[in-house]
C-alpha cells in the first residue's frame, strides 16, 4: 500500500512540475510571438484594421474564434486568390465586407501570420497609467486650494471680529462690576463726521481716491477693446498643445488658407476626419471613443459603427472666434506668412523649427486652450512695420515685381495699376 | 488724549491707504480670460457683412458659408477630377492622367513645402512611411513610397502620377481625402515631389 501511495505521489509531483513548466514555456513563447506580431500588425494591418473597432476592414479581436487557423493562414497571405478559387468561407467574408479586396501579403509566411494571430489573441499590453488623469487632478487641486485659502481668510476675519466684540463686552462687564461708569461709545455717524472735519484726513482721503480712480482709469483705458489673453470656451476641447505640440502637425495642415489667402481659415470637420476616422483615443477612455471626438461625429452625422455619414443629422460646429480684427482693418495672412516670412523670422528671432505663425500667435504648441497672445492693436502693427528690416529680399517674387515697376517708371515706359497688383480682388473687395 | 487720537488716526490713514492701493491694483490687474474685457463702441468692431463663420438666418441651413452653385468654377481653377472614387477610376486615372506642370525648381520647391505640411506628418519627410505620427504610434501602417506593394495592386515604387493624384484627391484606406485642403494644381506639385522622392531611392 505504502509503495503505491509513494508512486502516486511521485506521478502527481512530476505531472505538476511538467504542467507548470509547460504553462510557463507556452506563455513565454506566446509573449515573444505576440511582441513580434505586434510589430508586424502595426506595419502591415493597421492601415485597414484595428483590434476593437471597425475600420476599412472588420475589427480583429476574436478573429481566431470566428475562423479556423488553417483558413486564416491561407487568407492573410493571399485573400484574393482564395476568393477566386471559390472557397465558400472566403467568398462569404469578401461579400460581407462590401467586396473590398484585402491587400495580399505574400511576404508573410506561416510563422509570421501565427505571430500576428498571437498578438490579436492577447491584445494590446495595458499601459500603466494615463497622463490625462493626473493632469486633470492637478488642475482641480489648484482650483480647490485657491478656494480653500479664500475660505480660510474669510473664517479668520469672522473669528477676529467675534473675538474683538466678545473681549470688549467682557471688559465692559468687568468695569461695570467694579462700579466704574463708562462713557457711551461715540455713535459711528458722529465719529465719521468728526473725521471729515480733520483737514489732514480729508486731504489723505482725496489723495487715495485719486490714486485709486486714476489707476483704474489708466488701466481701463489702455485695455479697452484689447483682447490680449482672451480665451473663450470652445464647443470642442481642442488642444493645440496635443496637435501642434506633441503630434507636431504643421499649422497649415488645418489652417490651409494661411499661405494662400487673407484668412488662415478655420478647418471644416472633414479635415478633422482625415485623422479621427481612425484615431479615437480609446486607450484613454476604457475602450470608449473619446467624448470630444464623438462631438465631431455627431456634428457630422457620422456613425463610427457603420462608417456612414447621414447628412440630415449634420449641424455646423460653432467655434468661438478668438482673433477678431474689425472690418476697417485689412490684414492678409498670406502676405505675412509667405512674402514676409524671412523678414518676420529675423525680426522676431524665431527658431528654424518654429513656424512663422508663432511671431504673432505666440507659442501655440504649448496652449492647451487657444488664447489671443498679441494685442492686435494698431500700435502693435505699426511698431512691427517700423522695425522689421525687409532689405536683402533678393529672391522674393513680391519685391522683384516692385523693382520691375520701378525700373519701368525710371525709363518712362507705360505702367498700369495692374502691374502694381491693382487687379487683386482684395484691393477693393475686402 | 489728543495726541493719542492723532496717532490712532495716523494708523488708520496708513491702513486705509494701503487698502485702497491694494484694491485698485487687484481690480485693475485681474481680468476674466473668458470675456473680451472692457469694450467701447463694440459695433465698430462687429462686421457689417456676414463673416463666413457666422450664423445666418437668410439661408435655410442657417450658415453663411454656402456651397457655390452647382457647375460653377472659381476663376483660374482647373478641374482634373473626372475619375470616380472607385478601383476602376483609380486604374483609369493611373493610365490616362499626366502631370500638366513642367518639372522645374519652382514647382518642386512648392511641392516640397506642400508635402512637408500635408503628407510628412504620416509619410515622413523622405516618404518612407515613418512620419512623426507613425513614430509616436498615433498612426500605423503607413506605406513607404518605394518599398512593398500597394493595397490596390502593383509595386509602390511603380505608382504612376495619375494614381498618386487620385489617392490625394479621394484618399484610400485610413488616409482621408485631401481635396479640400490642396487645390488641383497644388496636388500636381505634390505628385511631382513624391515622384522625385521615389527617384532618389
Amino acid at each position: 500500500m505504502r509503495d503505491i501511495s509513494m508512486i502516486l505521489k511521485n506521478v502527481w509531483k512530476s505531472l505538476f512540475v511538467f504542467s507548470a513548466v509547460s504553462v510557463i514555456a507556452v506563455s513565454t513563447v506566446n509573449a515573444q510571438d505576440a511582441k513580434e506580431g505586434r510589430t508586424l500588425f502595426k506595419a502591415k494591418c493597421t492601415s485597414c484594421h484595428a483590434l476593437d473597432q471597425k475600420m476599412v476592414g472588420p475589427a480583429l479581436t476574436g478573429v481566431s474564434d470566428r475562423h479556423s487557423e488553417e483558413f486564416l493562414l491561407k487568407w492573410i497571405p493571399n485573400s484574393q486568390g482564395l476568393v477566386a478559387s471559390g472557397n465558400p468561407e472566403a467568398v462569404k467574408l469578401f461579400n460581407e465586407n462590401g467586396k473590398v479586396a484585402m491587400t495580399s501579403f505574400p511576404e508573410l509566411d506561416e510563422a509570421k501570420v501565427k505571430d500576428i494571430l498571437a498578438y490579436i489573441k492577447e491584445g494590446e499590453p495595458k499601459a500603466a497609467k494615463t497622463d490625462g488623469g493626473a493632469v486633470a487632478k492637478d488642475e482641480s487641486t489648484s482650483g480647490l486650494s485657491i478656494a480653500g485659502i479664500v475660505a480660510i481668510v474669510i473664517v479668520a476675519i469672522v473669528i477676529l471680529v467675534i473675538l474683538g466684540r466678545a473681549s470688549k463686552l467682557l471688559e465692559r462687564l468687568i468695569l461695570q462690576k467694579q462700579g466704574i461708569e463708562i462713557e457711551e461709545d461715540v455713535p459711528l455717524k458722529v465719529g465719521v463726521r468728526k473725521m471729515f472735519k480733520n483737514k489732514k484726513f480729508v486731504m489723505f482721503f482725496i489723495l487715495c481716491l485719486i490714486i485709486c480712480l486714476g489707476s483704474f482709469g489708466w488701466m481701463g483705458m489702455w485695455n479697452t477693446g484689447v483682447h490680449t489673453g482672451y480665451q473663450p470656451v470652445q464647443p470642442i476641447k481642442f488642444s493645440h498643445e496635443l496637435h501642434a505640440g506633441i503630434n507636431q502637425i504643421d499649422c497649415q495642415y488645418c489652417h490651409s488658407g494661411a499661405f494662400k489667402s487673407k484668412n488662415a481659415s478655420i478647418p471644416s470637420l472633414n479635415v478633422c476626419m482625415n485623422c479621427h476616422k481612425a484615431v479615437q483615443a480609446r486607450d484613454k477612455y476604457d475602450g470608449e471613443i473619446s467624448p470630444e471626438i464623438k462631438k465631431i461625429y455627431s456634428a457630422l452625422g457620422y456613425d463610427p459603427e457603420t462608417q456612414k455619414y447621414d447628412e440630415s443629422k449634420s449641424k455646423p460646429m460653432e467655434w468661438v472666434r478668438v482673433h477678431n480684427l474689425p472690418d476697417f482693418a485689412y490684414f492678409n495672412h498670406s502676405q505675412h506668412v509667405v512674402v514676409a516670412e524671412d523678414a518676420i523670422r529675423k525680426a522676431k528671432g524665431l527658431q528654424p523649427t518654429e513656424p512663422v505663425c508663432f511671431a504673432c500667435h505666440g507659442p501655440v504648441n504649448t496652449m492647451e486652450e487657444i488664447y489671443q497672445y498679441s494685442p492686435l492693436t494698431m500700435k502693435w502693427c505699426i511698431n512691427c512695420h517700423k522695425e522689421t528690416d525687409i532689405s536683402g529680399q533678393k529672391n522674393n517674387a513680391f519685391y522683384a515685381k516692385v523693382i520691375e515697376a520701378h525700373e519701368k517708371i525710371k525709363k518712362g515706359e507705360k505702367i498700369t495699376p495692374a502691374l502694381l497688383g491693382g487687379l487683386e480682388c482684395g484691393k477693393c473687395h475686402y | 488724549m489728543k495726541g493719542s487720537t492723532l496717532a490712532m488716526n495716523k494708523n488708520k490713514f496708513v491702513y486705509t491707504a494701503f487698502l485702497a492701493i491694494a484694491f485698485a491694483a487687484t481690480f485693475s490687474a485681474c481680468r476674466d480670460k473668458r470675456s473680451t474685457g472692457l469694450e467701447y463702441a463694440r459695433n465698430m468692431y462687429d462686421p457689417i457683412a456676414y463673416n463666413p463663420d457666422q450664423p445666418n438666418k437668410n439661408f435655410k441651413d442657417g450658415k453663411t458659408a454656402q456651397l457655390p452653385p452647382a457647375h460653377t468654377k472659381p476663376v483660374g481653377f482647373t478641374e482634373y477630377d473626372e475619375f470616380p472614387n472607385t478601383l476602376e477610376g483609380y486604374q483609369a486615372a493611373g493610365v490616362s492622367m499626366v502631370n500638366p506642370l513642367p518639372v522645374d525648381t519652382v514647382n518642386l520647391a512648392q511641392g516640397k513645402h506642400l508635402f512637408d505640411v500635408f503628407c510628412s506628418p504620416c509619410h515622413g519627410t523622405k516618404g518612407d512611411g515613418q512620419g512623426h505620427l507613425v513614430k509616436i504610434e498615433k498612426f500605423n501602417g503607413v506605406p513607404s513610397y518605394f518599398a512593398g506593394s500597394s493595397s490596390r495592386g502593383g509595386e509602390m515604387k511603380a505608382l504612376t502620377a495619375g494614381k498618386i493624384y487620385h489617392t490625394i484627391t479621394y484618399g484610400v484606406n485610413n488616409m482621408g481625402s485631401h481635396a479640400s485642403q490642396i487645390s488641383p494644381t497644388d496636388r500636381w506639385k505634390v505628385v511631382m515631389y513624391v515622384q522625385e522622392l521615389q527617384k532618389q531611392q
